[in-house]
């Protein structure tokens, strides 16, 4: 017997709902614009790694084959090791542990490792890896270099520990782009100082779990200016809840968790 | 004009991201204590998610839960059997429902504002599976082994919850060691000489003791494992193959210097300290095999790791030991939660 099912589809809708949310994300913030581009890479990540593993637990949620996971997966972990060798430059070797990108590039890693050491007896065939508890045996898939997957799993869970632990502005993404309304030219810098320098992260921080990250977007603007504008002014509930720091925690610890339960069944 | 606009914005968010990561990592910055209460959520976490692992929905893990029975006094054995019929009645649900309560406490532990209602669930959870799913670690049957868990794995996470619980002694002395600040000096001392004095004792029972005990017990940890680790625990096995009695005595004698360790002065303590991680690796790597998590049977990390993490909360403190310097955000008292 193998692990029940109903387990795997569990965590296989908690995957699609991380997707879901990173989708909802991109398109909240407008991703596709300059202003919003900037941490649009790393919800792209959640969506791509949250149904790509979602068709690795069950088999009727596969969509690409092996080797184009593969693809993605090594692109993406080029991608975010780059920006972390920037961030190690400016911060020094603690970037590494602590950067921004430091656990998006473990992440993708870690995916790029189980799509790359798949061993189960489903390998062979098309779309994904066909879903953990049905391979051509019945039994479960393997990973080569097991000793790989132990590692990467405890890096996870340590950088999950470490999320649920830190506040959730600490990291959000997508702090500075959307749709709230600032004043344009000097008045930005003031506001962005407002928001994140004097008292605290006010605007972010100071909402707490709830808050809604702060967005500027000049040319968004529709207030005079020099008026201070530090709240969500067009923001709809659902979409500063898609926004919100919370949010964006429990997606990268529900993706965590998930991450390191797929590596250590599969040892 | 529209670029200018952008250029400026671009650098103010560049500028307001630097600062809030900065912010950030402020006010997440950790003390010692939240440090290893984190160390403690993380293997919580770990063994959650391996309470998931397909073996463990298999009547292979009643069995091995009905296997820790024998030896045991009637007590102990008849919780243990009662358990195990119960777990190969109703495997899947209450399997679930284990690995479930373990990954909860978990995140519960490194959920600031739970820190407190997680570390009392994990005494208590602790002190159940103890008894009820590994027979006292084999401490009353005489089957406790230093080198392969003993006393049990699952009582160093109770014993690490007491010690980290957040909160501190009202004594105002400054706190020797992060162990010190809940339950005060003479006692976590104590806790720490009863345990490492026990594994000292364990190590030279007759089981133990016999000449090729140390050696049969390193050499069975190779099956199932990684080309690598399996050849590590063969020749580690046969270092000590007919050499049961030196073994023992070497080890229970660095077991003893651990345990009165905590005694002495801080610069000593140290060197036992690290004596005491070194050990806990050597017996989580050779005599644990990691918990035999990469034979995908493990059901925890095994006592290495907690030995080890256990270990850093008695290392001595500088002037930031003192409990008002030392203090964490996990430990301000919630609202409504009096003393």
């Amino acid at each position: 017997m193998s692990i029940p099912v109903w387990i795997l589809d569990i965590f296989a809708a908690v995957m699609l709902l991380v997707a879901a949310v990173s989708a909802g994300q991109l398109v909240v913030a407008r991703a596709w614009t300059r202003a919003g581009a900037r941490d649009a890479d790393i919800a792209l990540s959640h969506l791509l790694m949250g149904v790509a593993m979602a068709g690795t637990l069950v088999a009727s949620l596969s969509t690409l084959p092996n080797a184009a996971w593969i693809v993605i997966f090594a692109v993406m972990t080029a991608w975010f090791a780059w920006y972390l060798w920037r961030e190690t430059r400016g911060q020094g070797a603690g970037a590494l542990v602590s950067g921004h990108h430091a656990p998006h590039l473990l992440h993708s890693a870690a995916m790029l490792y189980m799509f790359a050491a798949l061993a189960g007896p489903a390998s062979g065939g098309g779309a994904g890896m066909a879903g953990m508890a049905t391979g051509a045996s019945g039994g479960m898939q393997t990973l080569h270099a097991p000793t790989l997957a132990l590692v990467f799993a405890l890096l996870l869970i340590a950088y999950s520990v470490r999320d649920v632990d830190r506040k959730a502005c600490a990291d959000g993404y997508f702090h500075v782009v959307g749709r709230h309304v600032t004043p344009a030219g000097p008045a930005l810098a003031t506001a962005a100082a407002g928001v994140t320098g004097q008292g605290g992260p006010a605007g972010l921080a100071g909402g707490g779990d709830s808050a809604v990250a702060t967005m500027v977007q000049p040319e968004a603007a529709e207030v005079p200016s020099g008026d201070l504008v530090t709240g969500p002014v067009n923001a709809s509930p659902p979409e500063r809840l898609l926004l919100s720091p919370a949010v964006v925690k429990g997606c990268r610890v529900a993706m965590g968790v998930t991450m390191a339960f797929m590596l250590l069944i599969m040892i | 004009m529209a670029e200018m606009s952008d250029t400026v914005a671009g650098r103010s968010r560049a500028a307001a991201r630097d600062r809030l990561d900065a912010a950030g990592a402020s006010a997440a910055g950790l003390d010692v204590r939240r440090a290893l209460q984190l160390g403690l959520a993380a293997i919580w976490l770990l063994d959650g998610v391996l309470q998931f692992q397909s073996f463990m929905f298999t009547k292979a893990f009643g069995q091995m839960i009905g296997a820790t029975s024998s030896g045991s006094p009637v007590i102990v054995s008849h919780a243990i059997n009662w358990n195990a019929a119960l777990v190969e009645h109703h495997l899947v649900l209450l399997n679930a429902i284990f690995a479930t309560v373990q990954l909860l406490l978990g995140l519960g532990i490194a959920y600031r504002p739970t820190v407190r209602l997680a570390l009392a669930a994990s005494i208590v959870w602790a002190l159940g599976v103890w008894w009820f799913g590994e027979g006292l670690g084999g401490v009353l049957s005489g089957a406790a082994d230093p080198v392969n868990g003993a006393p049990g794995a699952v009582i160093i996470y109770a014993l690490l919850a007491v010690l980290l619980w957040p909160s501190d002694r009202p004594s105002g002395a400054p706190a020797p060691f992060v162990a010190a600040r809940a339950v005060g000096a003479q006692v976590a001392r104590a806790l720490w000489l009863v345990l490492w004095g026990s594994l000292a004792y364990f190590a030279l029972t007759p089981a133990n003791r016999a000449p090729q005990a140390l050696h049969d017990m390193i050499a069975g940890m190779a099956s199932g494992e990684p080309g690598w680790l399996a050849a590590l625990d063969k020749h580690s096995a046969a270092l000590v193959a007919h050499q049961g009695l030196a073994a023992s005595i070497v080890l229970a004698v660095a077991l003893a210097i651990v345990a009165v360790g905590a005694y002495l002065p801080a610069p000593v303590a140290k060197a036992t300290l690290v004596l005491a991680i070194v050990l806990a690796a050597v017996i989580w790597v050779v005599g644990e095999g990691f918990g035999t998590i990469l034979t995908g049977g493990g059901t925890d990390p095994n006592s290495g790791p907690l030995l080890a993490l256990l270990a850093l909360t008695y290392w001595p403190l500088a002037a930031a030991g003192t409990p008002r310097a030392d203090r964490s955000v996990a430990d301000e008292r919630p609202e409504g939660i009096t003393a």
